[in-house]
């Protein structure tokens, strides 16, 4: 097996009163596209820019591209997106992209090149001049998405790269993440939306409150959490299947939608028999499917978890 | 260092390109020669000839002091050209009163066209007696016309007296003569052609500007480290250059700039001051007018130490506004947080008033071997007084040292800085930050 892009061993960063980030041991696989997911505050962000050297681990190492190096020594060979966007405003569009080639050590002639030709495929050409005061938010989250792409990195770490695009860009943004998957390079991003990340990601990392609590690809993950969900869909008498429903030795959990509804059977209990049950109440079934969970569910299952979420103040504190 | 060398490159181009660089930069050394020229413009008085009559009631006819002034003014051409300076009407009031000839002539004096009258001179009967001449004219105002006016009819009625006295003619002339003095300014026994109030104004000029760019470009400093703060355009530099490198590049490019303007401001005084006569019959004024204006002339030494101080002196300066950037949010906090620094640089412009007051007093010495006093005081000193080449050295070498450990310490502040967000550290904080 290759080397990791990424590896996290026990790394912990503390702030003034809370641990953002526990003993956090993960491996980034090289090439593909990586998710880190968790909710707001779990510490994907404190994890990014530790990753990038921004802000240094009280505790644990981190590797980058299998060197002992520091993000910042391998800047060249690592593209960042920042969650908080950032650009001199009062600089014009070719220039801004020109300076963040140079100071990925890109010579200049050469960076004026690769950002032309950036903002050509994204778009802006006719921007080029500009100022970025004069550009929409959009547009300015593209001429940031070029800079991070301009020296051509094999690692790129996107932390929310997807919040506040609206859906035309957001489809442009994905179709290059997909694109620089398919060339083989690394593409770690963070996001709490988790329908973009089940479509995108092969590997999944999901911390809540600092800790892991998923690790695996898409698939390990979902098979991981067993095939025991069940997607119904009431035609008619839906307050029949309330008792049935609320059979704890069938039933172990009920996300009800009013018209559909998604269950989680209980341990040892078929889906046969909870199909014949509702039949024999005289239920109206439009759908009645045995699906995978969605990553959505998996995602409020575990972050849901109240363990973790103890454990993890009592800890810390 | 290439990606050093673009944050320089970066800070300096978008400084150098905004307007306010460049009305500041230009304006300056036009505002000089308009200010330059301007007095000597206006002390000349206007080119043209002047209109004026002369109501004489002397009564001396042909040979009388009336005719004789009469003469006196009809000789005098503008610039010792061919043009008259004055066009004279010589009227003799007769049978009239000296008032209702005057008065008729000073209505005169309105409108347009060939009879108006810039003025009228009145000589009455006594004139030769008592010497008390009267002009009624729209040019009183200029000194330099009417010192002139008036100096030609006091030779005219000193020579007629002495004449009627019975002193020769030629002797009267010879002895009417005027003795002359001009002024030069001796510096490094050498001489510079200068007046002498001339070095006073550029000991001042140079502390002044020392203080105003110093303040200046180290606010702009900080400013720009918090625009980056704020913007979050930190975490992209932070993740690719050292803070260090930051540190320095933007130090560097905003110096630079400040360097820049320093130097074209300082180049234009030099220029102005070697040049000025040139300048001066560009404009078509005397040169000995232009001599006399109080734009001192820089010895090309005095330029070099001045440029010199004035780099290390915002390095240091300017490392340590951005340090304060680093500490704090906002604007708001950082005029705060920055007054210990300005404080240091008005400690340092004081100074230069005491260098002033006494160029070789021990204070002046003391202050150049102080980093933070040093950049204002050590060039007003070699301005006034001649500094032994030691000191010079000794005061350099004092300054490079301060300067590394600013930027050390500078360095430290601002590698934990720039990355803390929320509220303002306590001094506690930051010396933690510096021992760590």
């Amino acid at each position: 097996m290759s080397t990791p892009a990424v590896r996290f061993k026990g790394v912990t960063k503390r702030f003034a009163g809370h641990v953002a980030v526990k003993h956090l041991t993960m491996e980034v696989p090289a090439g593909g596209i990586f998710g880190l997911l968790g909710p707001n505050g779990a510490g994907k962000s404190t994890s990014i820019r530790m990753m990038m050297d921004i802000i240094e681990p009280d505790d644990g190492a981190i590797t980058i591209l299998g060197s002992e190096a520091s993000a910042r020594d391998l800047s060249n060979r690592v593209g960042f997106l920042p969650e908080e966007r950032g650009l001199y405003k009062k600089m014009k569009v070719l220039d801004h992209l020109i300076f963040f080639g140079e100071v990925k050590g890109i010579a200049r002639g050469e960076a004026k090149r690769r950002a032309g030709a950036w903002l050509e495929r994204l778009g802006l050409g006719a921007w080029t001049d500009k100022k970025i005061e004069d550009l929409s938010k959009g547009m300015q989250q593209k001429v940031q998405f070029a800079g991070t792409l301009l020296h051509d990195p094999e690692l790129i770490v996107l932390d929310e790269p997807f919040s506040g695009l609206d859906p035309v860009n957001s489809q442009v943004m994905k179709d290059v993440v997909i694109d620089l998957a398919k060339q083989g390079r690394t593409v770690l991003f963070s996001t709490h939306i988790m329908e973009q990340a089940e479509r995108m990601c092969d590997h999944i990392v999901i911390i809540a409150r600092g800790e892991k609590v998923v690790d695996g690809t898409l698939s390990e993950i979902k098979s991981e959490f067993g095939g025991r969900h069940v997607a119904l869909g009431f035609s008619r008498d839906k307050e029949r299947a309330t008792r049935v429903l609320a059979d704890r030795n069938l039933v172990a959990k009920v996300d009800d939608y009013g018209a559909s509804a998604d269950l989680e059977l209980a341990d040892g209990a078929e889906a046969e028999a909870l199909l014949e049950a509702l039949v024999r109440e005289g239920v109206g079934l439009r759908r009645f499917e045995v699906v995978e969970p969605s990553l959505q569910s998996i995602f409020i299952a575990k972050v849901g978890d109240a363990g973790v979420a103890a454990r993890s103040e009592s800890e810390a504190a | 260092m290439n990606k050093t060398f673009a944050i320089i490159r970066r800070e300096f181009t978008e400084r150098v390109r905004t307007k306010a660089f460049l009305l500041s930069t230009f304006g300056l050394p036009v505002f000089m020669v308009i200010l330059l020229v301007l007095p000597v413009v206006m002390m000349r008085g206007s080119d043209r000839t002047l209109h004026v009559a002369v109501v004489d009631a002397t009564e001396g006819g042909e040979t009388g002091v009336g005719t004789r002034i009469v003469e006196a003014l009809e000789r005098r051409t503008i610039k010792k050209g061919e043009l008259p300076k004055y066009k004279v009407e010589h009227v003799i009031p007769g049978m009239r009163t000296i008032d209702a000839v005057r008065d008729s002539l000073i209505a005169q004096t309105t409108g347009e066209g060939p009879d108006r009258l810039d003025g009228v001179l009145v000589l009455p009967a006594g004139t030769l007696l008592d010497g008390s001449t009267e002009y009624f004219g729209t040019n009183v105002g200029s000194m330099e016309a009417m010192g002139e006016l008036q100096g030609t009819i006091s030779g005219i009625v000193t020579s007629s007296r002495l004449e009627a006295a019975g002193v020769d003619g030629s002797v009267v002339s010879r002895a009417m003569r005027q003795a002359s003095m001009r002024t030069v300014k001796v510096s490094d026994g050498e001489v510079t052609g200068e007046s002498g109030a001339a070095s006073f104004l550029l000991a001042y000029v140079m502390g002044f500007l020392l203080y105003i760019a110093i303040i200046l470009f180290g606010q702009q400093t900080m400013l720009s480290v918090i625009e980056e703060k704020n913007s979050r355009i930190m975490e992209i530099l932070a993740s690719s250059l050292r803070p260090f490198q930051m540190l320095m590049g933007k130090v560097l490019g905003v110096g630079a700039v400040g360097i820049l303007q320093m130097a074209i401001w300082g180049g234009t005084i030099f220029l102005l001051g070697k040049n000025r006569g040139a300048i001066g019959s560009l404009f078509g004024l005397p040169a000995d007018a232009m001599a006399a204006m109080p734009i001192p002339t820089i010895p090309t030494d005095l330029l070099v130490v001045f440029l010199l101080y004035f780099a290390l002196g915002f390095l240091v300066y300017g490392a340590l506004f951005a340090a304060v950037g680093a500490m704090v949010n906002s604007t708001q906090e950082a005029q705060q947080a920055a007054t210990g620094v300005t404080m240091l640089i008005v400690v340092g412009f004081f100074g230069t008033f005491a260098v002033i007051k006494d160029p070789t007093s021990g204070l002046g010495a003391i202050l150049s071997l102080i980093p933070f006093t040093a950049p204002f005081v050590m060039p007003v000193r070699w301005s006034m007084a001649s500094v032994p080449l030691p000191q010079l050295a000794m005061s350099l070498a004092v300054m490079v040292l301060g300067l590394m450990a600013v930027v050390w310490l500078a360095a430290k502040i601002y590698r934990t800085g720039i990355l803390m967000y929320g509220k303002k550290p306590s001094l506690g904080e930051v010396f933690r930050w510096i021992r760590a």
